[in-house]
């Protein structure tokens, strides 16, 4: 029987096979996902701390996707997955940065101070460190890195390589538990920014009596007959696949032996794939996680009614917490309309962050007026512009359609028939980028779509994969953008704003940037000779200098006038932690450090977690 | 003699005998129920956006999370309630659900009209020409089309719900294309093509003015199969997030509900409602194509009972 033959009459090639497999596939859906819901109905009966069992001795931690490469732990190849341990457990940090007190913690390093022409900073370790192999830990260790860095390909860590090669001239061995670096210029930010876990990972220092010779970017650094990974973290991995990675306490951890911290209670560390919201709730629900890692406002309030112990930052709305990168409106001043401030303005006068903030973010987060993190540090700043008037000024934060319309108005703008505004025959429009994976960012573009249509300004959003997305905006191939490419600054102003220095702006087709960020820096092509003459005035200052005031004000008024981009709203993060096998956790009214519990400053946490 | 078609001759004696005309195949009670159902939604979704707002399927333009009037925190404003962006669901689904079907619509109006043309080609002329559209109908049909289609959808940068049911007529054209083909190659040989061959009638002519006509039936049930299937992968493409943005369909609806945790909150409407109304439609389609498939199979017909 051969194609040829005619085929039973029928409605061709979809047929009711296929059709009702179709629909019946279709209908599963829901169905299954409410059963899966349903699973979560109720805390497990070992929801009171479950006596001296596997579990209760364990401290379990979802991540959100399957681990491509479970056995690379080379922290310098691209690739490695670093939310699965090796931050919070296996790598310790030289200090942290404390987001709550603004303060830099030692932690392996003992003190890091610049000399006075701040080119120069000399870096003390602790004494007693030792690897998990028990070699010494010591500045040969800190050197091989450093250099390793300096001369290694740009694609290695995480962006850290190419810092170091811009800013380390040299680095030597002082003594066993010193280094000196000699920079090519004035930094104050040196430790800052790339030594104190500023934003979830700082450069991590590697054993040079493993590394030594070996391939930077194809050296796995997992053998467990070796007791490979080595670092000097209280865990050590104990077992790695796509979806389950366990860390076990190393009772010989030279923190304990040196007596600068106890063991942590935690026996083991486990941290297991689970992929949705409804997944991660419904097991959380069933005190099978002790964290989760920011949900939405709707589903924590179910979560929370179902177990109790599940608690966030904060006891109320917002529940959250605020990460530090920003949530921005950000246009492409290189392309018309958009390049006039006016119609900038016109565009953040008719957004309403109120709106934004209720709707968008259902409650779990506040307005920002500048593109800062709500910290105490960054506050300082901005409480700083409202005492000098800037916000009178500049009302950023006011919604206004009228002026809005007004702004589009004096440009020759009329408004047709249908609503929209024409001009030579050419209709207002602002088509949105925002990239697919994160939910939270087109939410609030669809928010910010809805209110310049409600003023006759066509907008449409794009969708696209986070790389395309962050791409477009380096080379200026987009319009405008919900994005958070000012993010970069924690406790002091400047590194931000920099990032919209005038020397990163590059013609469209061309990157721009040279930051470290995703999207490069000055992606909205900005270039304004004040602003960028007072950013580099406080670019040599010390941290905290007065001096610093002055320059900030006039770049912010800059910045204001011109407005390149606009906060949107604060970023949140709507951690929860269950306190039914562990108690300890941050919290608002506990803030010992910031909350998320997968960094390199989450040490701090692990550290300080009981037996409930 | 087989047996249906016996029992389709007595049936039609015994009704010659009652005094009665053979009822017209068009009046089948799936047909006329499957076409009763889609019309109805139509109806509904054109009558609902004359008396209601269709402008509360935006964002931001309806309180949260409302439960329908019914349920306790429900209200009248909002019969259907609202989801988590400040969308009523009641517009939503007056938008959306006629732009589903429009969707549907285009698939199967660009796969239909490759299908014919190809199909009539392949059958009629053979050889060659047949080989070809053979070799690539059937290796379209080996494609993992969803797969491929979310890649396309990711790239497209603005997505509408043209855009969409583009893309999906894109693979949607080969199983029309054999199922026409296998047809032509049967009617080819009949009398009447054989005498319109003899007679020097052209061959366009008589694959679009003979062979056509006969197979509109065999058309109509395909292009509502068509219909529904390009329904279906525009659903899929919505539920992974890689449908129209702005525009409202009711996959997107049930994709920003699983992306709000729809079914966790227990916002049943939100997923519900938008769920019901696509098992309706789809019920409808399949009607009108059983349908459509007894009036085209006299064996199907007589089998009915």
């Amino acid at each position: 029987m051969g194609d040829d033959l005619p085929r039973p009459l029928g409605p061709a090639e979809l047929s009711r096979r296929r059709f009702l497999q179709g629909t019946a596939g279709f209908a599963l859906v829901p169905i299954t996902a409410t059963l899966a819901a349903c699973e979560g109905g109720s805390p497990s009966p070992g929801g009171e701390g479950d006596g001296d069992s596997r579990r209760a001795r364990t401290l379990r931690l979802p991540i959100t996707s399957r681990i491509a490469s479970p056995n690379l732990w080379n922290p310098m190849a691209p690739g490695m997955r670093d939310d699965a341990g090796f931050q919070c457990a296996l790598s310790e940090p030289l200090f942290m940065l404390n987001y709550e007190t603004s303060e830099i913690e030692p932690w392996l390093g003992e003190e890091f101070t610049p000399n006075e022409t701040l080119d120069v900073w000399t870096l003390r370790i602790r004494d007693g460190i030792t690897w998990s192999d028990g070699e010494v830990y010591d500045a040969d260790d800190v050197v091989f890195t450093i250099e390793l860095l300096r001369t290694g390909p740009a694609e290695i860590n995480f962006a850290h390589a190419i810092e170091m090669q811009k800013w380390v001239r040299s680095v030597r061995k002082v003594d066993p538990l010193t280094v000196e670096f000699t920079l090519t210029a004035p930094n104050p930010r040196f430790q800052l920014d790339y030594f104190s876990v500023k934003i979830f990972r700082s450069i991590v220092i590697l054993p040079e009596h493993i590394w030594a010779g070996q391939d930077p970017l194809t050296f796995e650094n997992y053998d467990p007959e070796q007791g490979w990974p080595v670092f000097t973290g209280p865990y050590k991995l104990a077992s790695a696949s796509e979806n389950l990675v366990t860390w076990e306490r190393d009772p010989n951890w030279w923190g304990a032996k040196a007596g600068f911290q106890e063991l942590p209670e935690p026996e083991f560390i486990e941290f297991e794939a689970a992929e949705t919201e409804e997944i991660l709730v419904a097991r959380a629900s069933n005190n099978e996680f002790d964290f989760l890692d920011d949900i939405t406002t709707g589903a924590y309030e179910t979560m929370h009614g179902r177990n109790e112990s599940m608690v966030s930052w904060n006891p109320d709305r917002p529940y959250s917490w605020a990460d530090p990168c920003t949530r921005l409106f950000s246009f492409n001043t290189a392309l018309a309309p958009w390049d006039d401030r006016d119609m900038r303005w016109a565009v953040n006068f008719a957004v309403d962050k109120d709106e934004i903030v209720d709707i968008a973010y259902e409650g779990s987060t506040t307005k920002a007026a500048m593109f800062f993190p709500p910290y105490e540090g960054l506050e300082r700043y901005v409480q700083l512009l409202e005492d000098e008037g800037v916000f009178e000024e500049f009302p950023i934060l006011e919604h206004d359609p009228d002026r809005a319309a007004q702004l589009i108005e004096s440009k020759g703008w009329t408004r047709s028939g249908d609503g929209y505004y024409t001009l030579d025959g050419r209709e207002l429009t602002l088509q949105i980028d925002t990239p697919t994976e994160a939910t939270e960012l087109s939410r609030y573009a669809e928010v910010i779509a809805e209110q310049l249509e409600r003023v006759g300004i066509r907008a449409s959003l794009r969708r696209l994969a986070f790389p395309t997305f962050a791409d477009n905006i380096k080379l200026g191939e987009f319009e405008a953008a919900s994005d958070f490419s000012a993010c970069g600054s924690v406790s002091e102003p400047w590194y931000s704003m920099d990032l919209y220095h005038q020397r990163r702006v590059a013609p469209v087709g061309q990157a721009s940037g040279g930051g470290a960020t995703t999207t490069g820096g000055n992606g909205v092509r900005w270039a304004n000779a004040e602003y960028s003459r007072q950013v580099d005035a406080m670019a040599s200052l010390p941290l905290g200098d007065p001096r610093i005031d002055e320059h900030f004000v006039a770049a912010a008024r800059e910045y204001l006038r011109d407005l390149p981009f606009f906060a949107a709203a604060h970023a949140k993060k709507l951690y929860s932690h269950n306190t039914t096998y562990w108690t300890g956790w941050p919290s608002r009214e506990d803030a010992y450090i910031q909350p998320p519990v997968v960094w390199n400053s989450s040490h701090r946490i692990i550290h300080n977690l009981q037996r409930a | 003699m087989d047996p249906t078609l016996t029992r389709i001759a007595e049936a039609e004696i015994e009704a010659e005998e009652a005094g009665a005309r053979p009822a017209s195949p068009w009046r089948n009670r799936k047909l006329v129920a499957g076409a009763v159902i889609v019309g109805v939604i139509l109806v509904s979704t054109f009558i609902g956006g004359l008396v209601w707002d269709t402008t509360l399927a935006r964002a931001a333009t309806s309180p949260l999370n409302l439960p329908p009037f019914w349920v306790d925190g429900g209200s009248m404003d909002h019969p259907l309630g609202t989801e988590n962006s400040g969308r009523d669901m009641l517009a939503l689904i007056v938008v959306g659900s006629p732009t589903t079907l429009r969707v549907g619509l285009i698939v199967a109006l660009i796969s239909m009209l490759v299908g014919v043309v190809l199909g009539f080609l392949a059958g009629y002329l053979g050889g060659a020409v047949d080989a070809v559209i053979r070799i690539l109908s059937d290796t379209a049909m080996t494609i993992p089309t969803l797969a491929i289609m979310i890649v396309i959808a990711a790239y497209i940068p603005e997505m509408n719900a043209t855009t969409m049911a583009l893309i999906i007529a894109v693979f949607a054209w080969a199983g029309p294309t054999r199922m026409i083909r296998a047809q032509v190659l049967s009617m080819r040989e009949q009398g009447y093509v054989r005498m319109a061959r003899l007679s020097a009638v052209s061959d366009t002519e008589i694959m679009f003015r003979e062979m056509l006509p006969n197979l509109l039936p065999y058309l109509a049930a395909s292009f509502i199969g068509g219909m529904s299937g390009g329904i279906l992968a525009a659903v899929g493409l919505e539920a992974l997030g890689l449908g129209p943005q702005r525009v409202p369909t009711l996959g997107m609806i049930v994709s920003q509900a699983i992306e709000g945790s729809a079914i966790l909150r227990g916002m049943w409407w939100w997923w519900g409602f938008p769920a019901i109304i696509l098992m309706v439609i789809f019920i409808g389609l399949f009607l009108i194509a059983i349908g459509l498939d007894e009036i085209a199979n006299p064996r199907l017909r007589g089998a009915r009972t």
